[in-house]
């Protein structure tokens, strides 16, 4: 490291759980961002700023004007021309810290790509949006014994749990996947800036603790936090949860062969139909009272219908979906995690 | 008496409440008392069968009630009971 790098980073290095040691293995470090959205994006600016050498980013979504009040490396230029995220965040990123090694693919990550994206990362930050992405992420980084640290926010609170291959699992903390429509999401219930930011920091801090050789199995805590009310706690998952994981005992990898939601695009119908891999009844009651936030919702016995931001979804009892205004698979599974979660 | 954190996407069930103070022994008998004094939140917490739904944790303290004797883990005065649901926003 050069003179004027040492002095880039000369107040981190100070800070003596890091040192110049710490610092040497952060510059050594790949790390992969999955989704770009309010926690991945000060996740993907705050590794960029503290010095990781390579970061590996990926995100299937467009830059919207609904998205600037959080997501902080885009601004109102992006929006315009509705660059996708993973574009803006690259150009962003490489005038922020030029010595980064930048990798952005616009793509939806699941089973059929997962594997070879996760190949040569040290560690993977969880920017998601949806539960579907997140137990394929949580299965293929326990194959390859790959750290991640799950991050979700709704709201003003969220959580953050470093999953390390010696410490519980995403899927020993939550059990099986929720069933769509079981949580609230961003776009239902809303979400606060400070609360995205705090919890995307308290991520960042855990992957530095995680790449400078701080932060094993035993040190893992379960971080829950509200900016609003004041309520921070950090909560232990101990080796209990462990033994009875279809994956961490079973050795079980669910989620990585198996398509959770198919999709089939509706030939000369503009409209996708989004099929659960495995079917749970929706509680369209609930869910419709969700979706009022966007506008008037029909429903019936059998399915509710409302429209949002030019696409139209219906939502079936049995899970199914059809979303009216695209073509585009990933576009669909992207206003289904939205609008419905998953 | 215990204290029952209520998360925040669950207040709406109970007029905005964070926290009920209650008088309880263990898990299964806060959940019953507020299945008597807060039947909508209650609903949320537990199914048709009263298990625990399966997007949420509970902990008592900073332990996982599945760490500790599960729905029948005792409580003591004074003991915290925070519902943690699984979140996927982002």
């Amino acid at each position: 490291m050069s003179g004027a790098e040492a002095e880039r980073y000369s107040r981190q290095v100070r800070f003596a759980p890091i040192g110049a040691a710490g610092q040497e293995a952060i510059d050594r470090a790949s790390v992969g961002v999955v989704g770009l959205g309010a926690l991945g994006g000060v996740m993907a600016e705050q590794l960029a700023r503290a010095g990781v050498g390579a970061l590996r980013l990926i995100d299937r979504d467009l830059v919207e004007f609904s998205n600037l009040h959080r997501q902080t490396l885009y601004d109102e230029s992006d929006a315009r021309r509705r660059l996708p995220k993973a574009v803006a965040a690259e150009r962003r990123l490489k005038r922020i810290n030029s010595r980064t090694a930048i990798q952005a693919t616009v793509d939806d990550l699941n089973g059929s790509n997962v594997e070879g994206w996760l190949e040569g990362l040290d560690l993977v930050m969880d920017g998601l949006d949806n539960f579907e992405t997140r137990f394929v992420l949580n299965d293929a980084c326990r194959k390859a014994r790959i750290p991640w640290i799950y991050t979700a926010a709704v709201g003003s609170y969220g959580l953050v749990m470093p999953v390390v291959p010696d410490g519980p699992c995403l899927r020993c903390v939550v059990g099986n996947m929720p069933a769509a429509g079981s949580s609230p999401t961003c776009d239902t219930a809303g979400v606060i800036a400070p609360a995205t930011a705090a919890l995307a920091s308290v991520a960042v801090a855990a992957a530095l603790r995680r790449l400078t050789g701080r932060l094993a199995g035993g040190d893992v805590r379960l971080a829950s936090i509200d900016v609003w009310s004041l309520r921070f706690q950090t909560l232990r998952p101990e080796a209990e949860l462990r033994r009875a994981c279809p994956l961490c005992e079973g050795g079980r990898f669910d989620y990585l062969h198996t398509e959770p939601v198919r999709a089939i695009t509706m030939c000369g119908r503009n409209a996708v139909q989004l099929i659960p891999g495995s079917r749970s009844e929706l509680d369209l009651d609930t869910l419709g009272r969700s979706l009022e936030v966007f506008g008037p919702v029909e429903s019936n016995e059998f399915l509710l219908r409302c429209a949002a931001e030019g696409f139209e979804l219906t939502l079936f009892r049995d899970g199914r979906a059809i979303v009216r205004g695209t073509e585009e698979p990933s576009v669909a599974r992207a206003v289904y995690s939205r609008m419905v979660g998953s | 008496m215990v204290t029952v954190y209520v998360p925040s996407q669950l207040r709406k069930y109970c007029r905005g409440a964070t926290r009920f103070p209650i008088a309880a022994d263990t898990v299964q008998s806060a959940l019953g008392v507020l299945e008597r004094e807060h039947a909508a939140l209650y609903r949320n917490l537990c199914d048709e069968t009263g298990a625990l739904r399966g997007h949420l944790n509970v902990f008592v303290n900073a332990d996982h009630m599945r760490d500790l004797d599960g729905i029948d883990t005792t409580l003591a005065p004074g003991d915290e009971v925070t519902i943690v649901p699984a979140v996927s926003g982002g």
